[in-house]
């Protein structure tokens, strides 16, 4: 079943044109990698589908367009988007973090049981929970932006470049958090990426963009295979 | 030794005064980011509606619960009407508005209520009592015991409910804030309504010390920025703790210090500022940085 | 020619026309009161110094302003040099006042200086008074009228408005050399990026101090002249609202901007009469309706404002030059 419908996007900053009439579909339950050099669109995309950038063109989200629906509606609907540079609350502490994250949910019970699961989920979360979240390494505060968007219970979680400075060990314990909750929870994943190599082991499909158009497409295996589009478009040697 | 403790009294009688403003400034600071040069005058706005329900027949009681509610309503407009426009404008432009609202509302008053001082009722039983030689006034106790009751809900919102965490969270970062879920404009407009209303309960406690007139709150202004910055812009009970400070050291510079006297008492708090900012740039009780106006 | 300079262009000519045109259009009354804004707007590039390139806000300026009314005063008065020799007086003195003031502010930022500098602000009328002795208290001080030297034929009012004017003219000619010389730079970088800044080798201790003495200087020279112009000067004139609307003036003008200045000493001077002007009792509620509608409209200031619209219709009058030069091609 289709989740997300894009058709014909379309976004600015200011007069800037930063996306042209760009159109995909995901399914649900489907890890989509999102992959293009700096400055090609990736973050606009994402932008533009939580909220934070007005566009043109269509978005439907399980049969709903988006193009009026405020930013806390769509997380209610079930988007949820991890920003770049993790939109880590770093004056606010751990626990505070994983509640803003429950921000729109209002049963209590339903809080205190994901905090539990996450906090066992992420053993180091737990034990820093008290601390103040700018305090965290780099990878403690990726793992915390992944629980607190996990507590609003999102169906589609969207992730803007999680390898950004971080080792690729850590990267790699990050994408397997993400490939654990494709799996046993069936969450529709979109993860922006320029770390090609690692993010195409385990996403199912992928796309690349570039100067603001959707360029290629195809699941992960072809896109491994495929040398010109990883030597024309994203700058990966042989 | 009866004089220093008299002194200390008076000080912290008037310390009362500027931990009120400090109080409601840094409420909005808080839930904002905003310095609001207006906010006194907002206040004393919101005492003379008191004043006025009360010229009027209305019971104090009522009058003051009537005039609270209608400063949570001015509070919530002045934000929808000017600020929320120039969310995105430089941080200039906001302190130019905010300056604005400052001769807004004393204008206002001015037109509606004229310049002449009126007496204003108080909400504690007139006299006091002695302690030794030290005669304390049930006023100051009444207002102190006031303010701190407010430092503390307010602390209490803040650290330990949803909306706090929420209003706290939309203070800090939009983007992030709208990300998770938090009704950023919805938290800046709350913040304004409830400093609307302590900033107007400040005023409507020391109005009857002041006497009410447009510009009561116009002096005390840099006494309740100084309070605010010596206790710490994120804390409540700090910007009590400082005015009271900045109230007992102004008192005991005038007396005791020959080349400050009288006239020139300003200079304390000036020096106290100045001394914390060197020393502990956060204030007594402030737990984070504070650079942007 | 590009859109940048030629509405450059265009500006320095209107404004050196309105300058010019001024004096001829305007009766002597209102003209004494152009040139106080004059004295106002020289204080206000310096204050555009620390604040629009230095990034620093300074809420005692009103107060620096009175220093130097009150050297050129006591110069004057008590020593009876002429008038207009004790300016270079009036700033030098006022700088060194300045660095003083400035010496916490290589500690402080933002919001911090602002409420220390308020407070100097508020106290410094009751210095005033307090050193009577030497200030003339609540008196106040004399100044001795201005009169045009014999060769040049003008009413005093007509001289004073060009005295003001060459000091005004002097201190933008000071601000754009500071501003485009390596003190400009370093305060550029410095406002956009302290440590980055440092990094680079800006000495940031001699740059913000630098800034600090310039920014006073001129707030020293627009008081001399200040005092100058209005012959008497006593401790009311030296409130701390006169520092808050400095700041006004310099944001609604445009930080950024000489000519923005100006703009904002005008409107430090006149808006708010013409405030009172429409309506006594109303005047002040106009006054801050126009402040806040002001921001709305032009959050960069008025300059930022006019700049925006003259080079949308500089460009849009060449996109159509450009075409109708096409269009004739295409015929022949």
């Amino acid at each position: 079943m289709t989740l997300l419908q894009i058709k014909d996007l379309s976004a600015f900053y200011g007069r800037t044109q930063a996306l042209f009439n760009c159109s995909f579909d995901v399914s649900e339950g489907e890890f989509i990698a999102l992959l293009g050099s700096n400055g090609a669109g990736k973050t606009t995309m994402l932008r533009a589908l939580s909220g934070l950038l007005h566009f043109e063109g269509s978005i439907a989200y399980a049969g709903t367009s988006l193009g009026k629906v405020s930013p806390q509606r769509r997380l209610e609907l079930g988007i949820a988007h991890i920003p770049q540079g993790r939109g880590t609350f770093t004056e606010f502490t751990v626990d505070e973090n994983l509640s803003l994250g429950a921000t729109i949910v209002t049963s209590r019970s339903q809080i205190k049981e994901d905090k539990e699961r996450w906090y066992d989920a992420f053993p180091r979360l737990k034990e820093r929970r008290d601390q103040l979240a700018g305090n965290l390494s780099g990878g403690e505060q990726q793992m915390l932006a992944v629980a607190r968007a996990l507590m609003s219970r999102p169906k589609l979680l969207m992730c803007d470049e999680p390898s950004l400075g971080l080792a690729p060990s850590i990267t790699q314990e990050i994408l397997t958090i993400f490939k654990t909750l494709h799996r046993d929870h069936g969450m529709t994943l979109l993860v922006v990426e320029q770390n090609v190599d690692i993010t195409l082991q385990y996403a199912d499909r992928a796309f690349v963009i570039e100067a603001g158009q959707i360029v290629a497409s195809g699941t992960a295996v072809e896109m491994v295979n495929n040398e010109d589009i990883k030597k024309s478009y994203l700058g990966v040697a042989g | 030794m009866s004089l220093f403790f008299q002194l200390v009294v008076s000080g912290l009688t008037t310390g009362a005064i500027y931990a009120a403003l400090a109080l409601a400034l840094v409420l909005i600071f808080r839930a904002t980011n905003v310095v609001n040069f207006g906010q006194g005058e907002m206040a004393t706005f919101s005492a003379y509606c008191t004043w006025q329900l009360m010229e009027w027949g209305a019971p104090l009681w009522v009058a003051l619960l009537v005039s609270l509610a209608g400063s949570f309503a001015v509070g919530v407009i002045t934000f929808r009407a000017v600020i929320r426009p120039l969310m995105s404008a430089p941080v200039e432009a906001i302190v130019v508005v905010t300056l604005g609202i400052f001769v807004l509302f004393q204008a206002a008053g001015m037109w509606l209520w004229g310049a002449e001082q009126r007496s204003f009722p108080s909400l504690f039983p007139d006299g006091g009592f002695n302690v030794g030689d030290v005669r304390i006034l049930n006023s100051t106790v009444g207002t102190l015991v006031i303010l701190v009751m407010i430092a503390v809900l307010m602390g209490l919102i803040f650290s330990f409910t949803r909306l706090g965490l929420s209003m706290r969270a939309a203070a800090f970062d939009h983007a992030r804030s709208v990300l998770v879920g938090v009704n950023v404009e919805r938290m800046l407009m709350l913040g304004w309504g409830f400093a609307a209303v302590i900033g107007a309960f400040a005023a409507i406690l020391i109005a009857p010390r002041l006497f009410l007139n447009p510009t009561m709150m116009t002096p005390i202004l840099f006494y309740g920025l100084a309070a605010a910055t010596l206790g710490g812009w994120d804390s409540p009970l700090g910007a009590i703790a400082g005015g009271l400070i900045v109230g007992v050291a102004e008192s005991l510079g005038a007396s005791y210090l020959s080349f400050i006297g009288a006239d020139m008492r300003i200079a304390v708090p000036i020096a106290l500022t100045l001394l914390i900012l060197l020393v502990k740039p956060v204030g007594l009780f402030g737990s984070y940085k504070v650079t942007k106006l | 020619m590009s859109d940048g300079s030629r509405s450059r262009l265009v500006k320095f000519g209107l404004f050196a026309a309105a300058a010019v045109l001024l004096p001829l259009l305007l009766p002597g009354y209102a003209l004494q009161q152009v040139c106080i804004a004059i004295a106002y707007a020289i204080a206000i590039m310096g204050l555009n110094l620390l604040m629009g390139f230095g990034g620093q806000i300074c809420l005692a300026q009103g107060a620096l302003f009175g220093v130097g009314a009150y050297v050129t005063a006591i110069l004057n008065s008590d020593y009876g040099i002429h008038p207009i020799a004790t300016l270079p007086m009036s700033a030098t003195a006022t700088a060194l006042v300045g660095l003083v003031v400035g010496l916490p502010a290589l500690r402080l930022q933002g919001l911090q200086l602002a409420i220390v500098t308020f407070g100097i602000a508020a106290a410094f009328p009751q210095l005033l008074l307090k050193m009577g002795g030497i200030t003339g208290g609540v008196s106040g001080l004399p100044i001795d009228g201005l009169e045009a030297p014999t060769w040049v034929p003008v009413s005093p009012e007509l001289w004073l408005y060009v005295v003001s004017q060459c000091c005004a003219g002097i201190a933008a000619l000071l601000v754009t050399l500071m501003l485009f010389g390596d003190v400009g730079r370093a305060l550029r970088a410095q406002r956009d990026n302290a440590q980055i800044a440092e990094a680079l080798g800006v000495n940031l201790t001699k740059t913000r101090l630098w800034a600090f003495a310039g920014s006073s200087a001129l707030a020293g020279l627009g008081g001399g002249v200040f005092a100058i112009i209005t012959g008497f000067i006593s401790p009311e004139s030296f409130l701390a609202i006169l520092s808050i609307n400095i700041v006004i003036g310099s944001i609604v003008g445009g930080v950024t901007s000489v000519v923005g200045a100006f703009l904002g000493g005008l409107f430090m001077v006149f808006v708010p009469t013409w405030a009172s002007d429409i309506n006594l009792s109303l005047g002040n509620l106009i006054y801050g309706l126009a402040l806040i509608l002001i921001m709305m409209v032009a959050r960069n200031g008025v300059t930022g404002f006019i700049e925006k619209w003259l080079s949308t219709i500089l460009r849009r009058t060449a996109d159509n030059t450009a075409s109708v030069k096409e269009t004739r091609e295409e015929l022949t």
